[in-house]
């Protein structure tokens, strides 16, 4: 069943505080402040940044190698003091409740066991689930979907799942960030519904299979996904949160024709209920953009987030801009890898700066990682950004 | 006489029923299996391979076409039992450790097989010292390591730095690729070549032991 969308426009309390733009004291401007004018299309006067460590922080923490001056700091801190946004995440202000099944989890670290028993029979996953290397690493050693058969089941398990509130500890985190930076969140999980039933409950290779060979049974759990993320939609605007992340982890190997005729009307959905609330909504888009990008301007959504560019896909900044057109708002830029000992500090401070003028005039676009400062990365580069946005990063840029 | 570009163009459309159906029909009328390989089989994953890198395949493109051709080698695994399928070299695969994507190296490797090398796929997250030893042990032409993640790519350097240790670096060919890794990247390393995707891969280990 569709969404409704609001009958008029709703901006939840604190959303108004930064949901700044125009009219703002440019100087006085949070870095939350100067990333959300950006979004919607405020003329700032010079380039935000919003930076994402955790790779790099978690990596270190758990290996007790943070630099010694950042020991026992914080992410938020650290980015503090490189001077920095932070672009904090949080994976969903909703959390699933299940109804008339039982569910068993089996905690055996790193792995974790779910097995769903239901009236139509029983379905089971593994999962690997760490941060100590740096990711966060979630893989699914053992989809849901088995075979054919495991279709009702799966259809069962999406109907008699409910979301439930997960403000608590979105808050939390977000009154950590505070005004130095954005919590970035979901309504629902990491996925959209097909993206969900791609990558986690059959996988990848044998989705693509299992669409060749039984569009209907696919089509199916994909609309029961996509109604369990509509309700969890309604339970997430309650939270005034300012963006909504959509989907995660666009590449080119979403096969066009499929994002097309599965994901492109999702998202139109989705954008337009969000829209009707005053939310942003976001996607995001790491991988290799090349064949997306003249989809995503048909999506509705308005912030392209962790773009990562050439060297490390196809794509260059000047080109994304030109494909993604002026109303779509281009978070990232700088590639993991250009943090690397290989790039020196020549290179980077170069890249950075071609990348300005490949932006220029510089509206819409968020400088910021795409999507990670790597574990071996140099931390004072993000410091690095911040010195040359001062110096070369003023708006508009002027090539 | 059967007509093999036939079931190239099946292979090349992903459809596995007419690939299968047209393998076991050209077995059946006496062709030579190996021929069936290479003229129908294998010239189809080489068209996959080229649209899939100019860009005018994706990624499900590819599977879809190494599904069919796995059906039509069953077909033909039978008449091939005294002459194995023809190789042009031996590959050792596999995602390096601390690493859990395979999508991508599933693909080279499913291409790679395809277009006639013999593949060894340790699957993923798999030890530097497995890589060294499988290339030991099946003396590989070529390795290839895949990495997804940044945290995982300098794995590939290490592996590179062990075969040095163990005496095995001029015996094979070191082929890196995944989503951060870049050219620039291979050569940091000391990689010997870089695959951008699964079609470009075939290529560049076809370069590198001349065939």
């Amino acid at each position: 069943m569709p969404m409704t969308v609001a009958g008029r426009f709703r901006c939840a309390g604190s959303l108004s505080a930064s949901s700044v733009g125009q009219d703002t004291d440019k100087m006085t401007m949070t870095h939350k402040q100067q990333i959300l004018a950006a979004a919607r299309g405020g003329k700032l006067d010079k380039l935000p940044f919003g930076a994402r460590i955790d790779v790099w922080y978690n990596y270190h923490s758990a290996h007790g190698t943070l630099p010694d001056k950042y020991q026992g700091w914080s992410q938020t801190d650290i980015l503090r003091d490189q001077g920095a946004g932070a672009q904090a995440r949080f994976f969903a202000v909703t959390r699933e409740e299940y109804r008339d099944m039982e569910v068993v989890e089996t905690n055996d670290p790193p792995y974790i066991t779910t097995e769903y028993h239901t009236p139509f029979g029983n379905v089971a996953k593994k999962e690997l689930f760490d941060s100590s290397e740096g990711p966060w690493i979630r893989y699914e050693m053992e989809k849901l979907f088995k075979s054919e058969k495991d279709y009702p089941v799966l259809k069962y398990v999406m109907e008699h799942t409910e979301p439930a509130d997960n403000f608590e500890a979105f808050n939390k985190l977000r009154e950590e960030v505070g005004e130095d930076g954005m919590v970035m969140t979901a309504a629902g999980g990491l996925w959209s519904p097909v993206q969900r039933v791609m990558r986690e409950i059959i996988g990848y290779e044998q989705f693509f299979y299992e669409l060749a060979d039984r569009p209907a049974r696919v089509e199916e759990l994909i609309e029961a996904v996509k109604d369990l993320e509509r309700r969890k939609l309604q339970v997430g605007i309650e939270c005034d949160l300012e963006i909504f992340n959509i989907c995660a982890n666009w590449s080119d190997d979403i096969q066009t024709p499929v994002f097309r005729r599965y994901f492109v009307p999702w998202f139109q959905e989705v954008s337009e209920f969000l829209h009707s609330y005053g939310r942003l909504v976001m996607a995001h888009t790491d991988g290799e953009m090349r064949r997306l990008n003249p989809l995503f301007r048909e999506t509705g959504i308005d912030i392209a987030e962790a773009i990562t560019p050439a060297p490390q896909t196809l794509v260059s900044m000047r080109e994304f801009r030109e494909q993604l057109g002026d109303e779509v708002t281009i978070w990232g830029g700088i590639p993991s890898i250009l943090f690397e000992p290989m790039y020196n500090d020549d290179d980077f401070d170069n890249y950075i700066k071609n990348m300005f003028r490949e932006m220029a005039p510089g509206y819409r676009f968020i400088v910021g990682m795409g999507d990670n400062l790597p574990f071996d990365g140099d931390i004072n580069r993000v410091g690095r950004v911040v010195e040359l946005i001062d110096k070369y990063g003023r708006l508009p840029i002027e090539v | 006489m059967a007509d093999f570009s036939l079931i190239a163009q099946a292979l090349d459309q992903g459809d596995r029923d007419k690939t299968v159906a047209l393998t076991e029909a050209a077995l059946g009328s006496g062709a030579n299996p190996q021929e069936i390989i290479a003229q129908g089989l294998q010239a189809g994953m080489a068209a996959v391979g080229e649209k899939f890198s100019s860009g005018e395949y994706f990624l499900p493109d590819m599977l879809m076409a190494a599904r069919a051709m796995k059906a039509a080698l069953e077909v033909l695994a039978p008449a091939l039992e005294q002459t194995g399928i023809p190789t042009i070299g031996k590959v050792v695969i596999g995602t390096v450790e601390g690493d859990m994507h395979d999508i991508g190296k599933n693909v080279v490797a499913t291409f790679l097989s395809g277009n006639g090398f013999e593949v060894f796929d340790l699957g993923l997250n798999v030890p530097a010292q497995k890589f060294i030893d499988e290339v030991k042990e099946k003396k590989a032409d070529i390795l290839g390591m895949s990495a997804l993640l940044t945290t995982t790519m300098p794995v590939m350097g290490r592996v590179i730095k062990g075969l040095e240790e163990a005496g095995l670096r001029s015996s094979v060919k070191v082929v890196v690729g995944g989503a951060p890794v870049t050219q620039d990247y291979a050569n940091y390393i000391g990689a010997d070549g870089y695959a951008h995707d699964g079609g470009r891969a075939v290529p560049v280990c076809r370069e590198l032991i001349g065939k």
